[in-house]
């Protein structure tokens, strides 16, 4: 999926930009030790976690876009992070639940 | 949706608390940070998390909620399966990630509106 | 200074089933009247736990016998436990003082010393069981340990005599109430009704933290609280809790009941909070990553706490306190005068 499938999926808000920022799975996960146990190589991070070191822990697991879950504001250390390693983020009013249900929709991207 | 219903739809398996509890799924909460889970408005939640604590289901028994399902198979102490027990809230181990767990127990719910 | 009597206890643990037979029964027959009932009832609902003191003194194994003396003098208690990390390993009585001052060793440890066949009472035993422990030994107080054998609390007659008074004040109060009712005096218009219950949180304790608001939901719903009402309660005891335990030295969370409202409060017993409204903010907090990887600090506690409370207040000074007010109102119950 592409950053623009996501934000129209999600009707979210691009926040960070990273036009060809994409993702072929998602995971949904607030803890990020669990993020890093867990989650698949690329995939869509939906939290609501708007933490400076979920960026970090992004990078470690290949997550390019970010979904943020109830509109929950970004803190700019974050966004700036965010620009500087290429991870998108997208804030949307839905809750984790709703946000994965409208993802699964999406098709996975060949990369 | 019972919690019987919760734990064949997420290949899950009842760790504590009443499988046979009538009460059905009002909403589902997919969150590992409690505070955020205290602030929803809804009954009968059905709780999504990561966190294989204590305070998931002491957070759970605030809200009423009506189930707790931990994901990736994590284990899960022996302290938080006796609270379990102590506040009646049953607890659902499943195997899948939290995201499919969501997709899953929508296709069921929406199923469930069609029949 | 209450008399001591050294454990004459065999074996290790005691034989509850020996105590209960010796004492005579707490029950209407042993207390005569109808009082008694309000009286056994009391003593069947509360437990060791509701009633004893949370803040133990204690010397650890290696402490010397002096140094024991020296806190038993300054603190005037006759008993001090010696534990380390929650875990009891004996006690230390006056009499093992005095015998230490006589035989000179009373610079060697506690260890070699302490009382080692305890009695101990459990958390969770209703008061007239703890009543017979007091009857049948001549111990001031116990030491309470919880279900994990750690060492919670310490107990004596006069917390359960203090605690007893107090209730039994409460339910004849009500019982007046009743009567002024029944022979159609005019009822008073001041609040009668009033339940209280105190939590002592630790600090840093993230396993039982919490427990007090599961009490408080549960309290709620026995005093017939309106469920969403109880839910905003129970939301705003839990996260003031966890704000003490997390962020704070440790303190209590109190719980009253009266017929027009609810009031929790929680104090602490510092650091203080220097920004009080960069605090109550929604998404601000002072969390370490720690806490975070646990699910807590997303800095919505006091906030929500805010959120869901009619009536909010919080003082706090900095190396002092914080101390947290939530009043909840309740609808005056139609049946009141029905009673």
């Amino acid at each position: 999926m592409t950053l623009e499938e996501v934000k129209n999926a999600v009707g979210g808000n691009v926040v960070v930009d990273v036009p060809e920022a994409q993702a072929s799975c998602a995971y949904a996960s607030d803890l990020l030790s669990d993020v890093m146990g867990h989650s698949g190589e690329g995939a869509v991070l939906i939290t609501i976690q708007n933490h400076l070191n979920t960026i970090a822990v992004c990078t470690l697991v290949g997550t390019e876009i970010i979904v943020v879950c109830h509109n929950r504001e970004i803190p700019p250390d974050m966004a700036e992070a965010a620009k500087r390693e290429g991870v998108a983020i997208v804030t949307t009013p839905l809750s984790q639940f709703a946000a994965s249900v409208a993802l699964s929709s999406l098709p996975p991207v060949e990369r | 949706m019972t919690i019987a219903d919760v734990v064949v739809a997420l290949n899950g398996k009842l760790m504590a608390g009443d499988g046979t509890s009538p009460r059905v799924v009002g909403a589902v909460v997919a969150n590992d940070l409690m505070s955020d889970v205290l602030l929803v408005d809804a009954d009968d939640i059905l709780l999504l998390t990561s966190l294989a604590s204590d305070q998931a289901i002491r957070t759970a028994h605030i809200v009423g909620a009506m189930g707790v399902v931990v994901h990736n198979a994590k284990p899960l102490s022996e302290t938080m399966l006796k609270v379990a027990d102590d506040l009646h809230i049953p607890l659902v181990s499943s195997p899948l990630s939290k995201y499919d767990a969501c997709v899953k127990l929508h296709d069921a719910l929406e199923a469930e509106k069609r029949a | 200074m209450e008399g001591y009597k050294p454990v004459i206890l065999q074996g290790q643990q005691t034989n509850d089933d020996e105590i209960l037979e010796k004492s005579p029964p707490i029950d209407a027959a042993t207390l005569g009247g109808d009082s008694s009932v309000i009286i056994m009832e009391l003593l069947q609902r509360f437990k060791v736990r509701d009633v004893m003191k949370r803040k133990v003194l204690s010397v650890p194994r290696k402490a010397s016998l002096r140094e024991a003396q020296r806190i038993m003098r300054e603190s005037r208690i006759s008993g001090l436990p010696v534990s380390e990390e929650g875990r009891l390993y004996g006690i230390v009585s006056v009499n093992d003082i005095i015998l230490a001052l006589d035989g000179g060793w009373i610079e060697e440890s506690c260890e070699d010393h302490m009382a080692t066949n305890l009695v101990v009472l459990e958390a969770g035993m209703p008061l007239s069981f703890a009543l017979r422990y007091f009857n049948n030994y001549s111990y001031g107080r116990f030491p309470v340990l919880d279900s994990n054998r750690q060492l919670v609390g310490v107990i004596s007659q006069r917390d359960v005599m203090r605690a007893l008074l107090y209730e039994l004040s409460v339910e004849i109060r009500k019982l007046e109430r009743k009567t002024a009712t029944v022979t159609g005096e005019a009822e008073p218009a001041q609040n009668v009704n009033y339940f209280r219950r105190e939590y002592a949180v630790v600090r840093n304790d993230l396993s039982s933290a919490g427990h007090a608001a599961n009490e408080i939901k549960k309290l709620l719903k026995e005093h017939k609280v309106d469920r969403v009402v109880a839910r905003r309660i129970a939301v705003a005891a839990y996260e003031l809790e966890i704000n003490i335990c997390i962020h704070s030295h440790g303190g209590i969370l109190t719980l009253v009941i009266q017929d027009d409202a609810v009031t929790i409060t929680a104090k602490d017993r510092g650091p203080g909070i220097a920004d009080i409204e960069w605090a109550c903010r929604d998404g601000t907090s002072t969390a370490n990553d720690w806490i975070r990887s646990l699910g807590f600090g997303a800095g919505m506690g006091l906030s929500n706490s805010k959120r869901v409370s009619d009536e909010f207040d919080i003082q706090s000074e900095v190396g002092k306190y914080t101390r947290v007010t939530c009043v909840f109102k309740l609808n005056k119950q139609a049946e009141g005068a029905a009673q």
